[in-house]
């Protein structure tokens, strides 16, 4: 039963995307949307990092670029087909990021933040330094095939289908991202994220399940990253840079990242400012700085938090104004 | 005699050059309160520490039930029914109380958790609070819920520290109290670090005193509360 409202919420969703593909005018406006979904599962890879684990990172670009490449190289060498490489390359950046978040995950604060730092740079700069295999600073193009689990590429590469595709992977990684939270996995990591040493007395051994929220954060980047490589077909090193780490951090932070929809606003609450300032979009990250200073200073938990406590101060109010009204009632 | 649960035996333990503990001989019997005082620094929290698990012994072991425990980790620990508060408040503040104790109770790897929750929020008057937010509850009710964390799974010894600290009166009261009521229904053994003498002297079965990491007294807390050497140490004119 209880799973039964997120699964309906979720069908909703989805049936929402498709009223999106009919109202949108424009097949370049749908390209913009499909590029704020992807950016929003990216987000949400990084928000649900900060949300589990209280963690701050400015290397998951590692995960949303390095993913192209490795699909591309997977593809170029002809390892084996696309079907399969997908699967194969998520699991395996899923496996290794559990790896180094083992390790990683003990540091704490803003330790951490630098070390994932560090590790991002690594892998850029070995993208750019090794042209044999990335292409260097030209990037790569990756060979898709024609056709994709049976579909052909003509058809998955048209504006609707794209969007389609990352917004319907979009609400299934949130809701599977939800039910997993809902289970005991969800009330372990924020017992840990919320005082580490009072679990490990409550009898919870606290480094795996950090590591475990690191990998599936770094997984859900993946799949965004892996979105917006077959949307490029192109994996350039620009994707591995530090800067997009830290952009998509910024719409976590404006989002909100005490909710998973937080991530998913904020990135969608970006992507629609810069287009909506078209001939001024140059400044769209002076803008949206602007709008961090502010969220921070009025509403720390973002769009979403204050969103959510507008909400509930409104229900206090109307409880305790029928309340009133019932008492006089009663008095008369 | 009640029969021994834990014995903490020569325990030591050294910071660099600074003794904490030094040759420590400890006793709890089951469904008894142990009452531990000293002055500030005597080492009290620092043997709580070590029968846990949070620092490693320099010398000396600890035995539970027969078993020596002294090289297993936190966790193992507690799963063999070695439990613990803070000096602090220390509970999961974005959890709700009910999700907290529940996971607690879980944790400890017993089969009727859900009932064995159940059990320690109605023993500690939190029932009704299940659904609050930990860090929406006033301090008592902090408090309350931090000993609820310790008491899920069914602990053979219970480790508190200064359970009282910052209470009122009554709420010192009414967790003395609970806790007088839990050594018999329950069966759980209490080690009580405590400044309140009157809630030490009040509900304990032995009272042990510290002083500069070590024992200097123990026994029933009439004998120590007649001890010229715990008098001058630490009562004072208190006793």
């Amino acid at each position: 039963m209880k799973y039964t409202q997120s699964l309906l919420v979720a069908l909703v969703a989805m049936f929402g995307g498709w009223l999106i593909v009919l109202v949108t005018p424009s097949a370049s406006l749908l390209g913009v949307f499909t590029q704020a979904v992807i950016y929003a599962m990216f987000a949400l890879g990084v928000g649900f990092l900060l949300k589990q684990n209280g963690l701050v990172s400015f290397g998951h670009a590692l995960y949303f670029g390095g993913v192209g490449y490795a699909v591309g190289v997977v593809l170029t060498l002809d390892m084996m087909p696309a079907e399969w490489a997908i699967p194969a390359v998520l699991l395996a950046i899923g496996a290794a990021a559990f790896a180094v978040g083992l390790v990683i995950v003990r540091v704490p604060g803003i330790a951490f933040g630098m070390l994932t730092l560090a590790i991002g740079q690594m892998f850029y700069l070995l993208a750019t330094r090794a042209r044999g295999i990335t292409g260097g600073s030209d990037g790569m193009g990756v060979p898709w095939p024609t056709t994709l689990y049976g579909f052909p590429e003509k058809a998955l590469r048209q504006p609707e289908t794209l969007f389609m595709i990352t917004w319907v992977a979009l609400v299934l990684v949130a809701l599977l991202l939800h039910l997993l939270l809902k289970m005991r996995f969800g009330a372990v990591t924020e017992a840990i994220r919320d005082n580490e040493e009072r679990a490990r007395f409550i009898g919870i051994r606290t480094t795996v399940p950090r590591a475990a929220v690191y990998a599936i954060s770094a997984v859900v980047s993946a799949i965004a990253g892996l979105l917006s490589n077959y949307n490029s077909a192109f994996a350039s090193p620009e994707s591995l840079h530090w800067s997009v780490s830290a952009i998509t951090l910024l719409m976590v932070i404006v989002g909100g990242f005490q909710t998973l929809a937080g991530p998913i606003v904020g990135a969608i609450v970006y992507f629609l400012v810069s287009d909506i300032l078209g001939d001024y979009a140059t400044y769209s990250m002076a803008i949206f700085g602007a709008a961090l200073i502010a969220v921070i200073v009025f509403s720390p938990h973002g769009i979403t938090g204050a969103v959510t406590s507008f909400v509930k101060r409104r229900r206090k109010g109307a409880a305790s104004l029928s309340a009133g009204a019932t008492r006089e009632r009663e008095a008369t | 005699m009640s029969s021994q649960v834990l014995h903490a035996q020569g325990v030591a333990l050294y910071y660099g050059g600074v003794r904490a503990l030094n040759g420590v001989d400890l006793e709890l019997h089951r469904g008894r309160i142990c009452g531990l005082i000293g002055p500030n620094g005597a080492g009290k929290s620092t043997v709580i520490d070590a029968i846990t698990g949070r620092r490693a012994l320099t010398q000396g072991r600890i035995v539970l039930e027969g078993h020596d425990i002294s090289r297993l980790g936190v966790v193992e620990r507690r799963k063999l029914g070695l439990s613990r508060s803070f000096q602090r408040t220390s509970i999961f503040g974005g959890m709700t109380v009910r999700r907290q104790v529940e996971l607690a109770s879980w944790k400890t790897g017993i089969d009727d958790w859900q009932d064995d929750a159940y059990a320690v929020l109605r023993e500690l008057d939190l029932a009704d609070l299940g659904d609050v937010l930990a860090h929406d509850l006033g301090y008592g009710e902090q408090r309350r819920l931090d000993l609820a964390l310790a008491l899920t799974g069914r602990p053979k010894v219970l480790l508190l520290d200064e359970p009282m600290a910052g209470l009122s009166v009554k709420e010192s009261h009414d967790l003395a109290g609970h806790l007088k009521a839990l050594t018999s229904s329950w069966d759980v053994s209490v080690l009580l670090v405590e400044h309140d003498m009157d809630v030490v002297f009040g509900i304990s079965d032995s009272v042990v005193v510290f002083e500069l990491g070590r024992v200097i007294a123990k026994g029933t807390p009439a004998e120590v509360r007649a001890d010229p050497r715990v008098r001058e140490a630490y009562l004072g004119s208190a006793a």
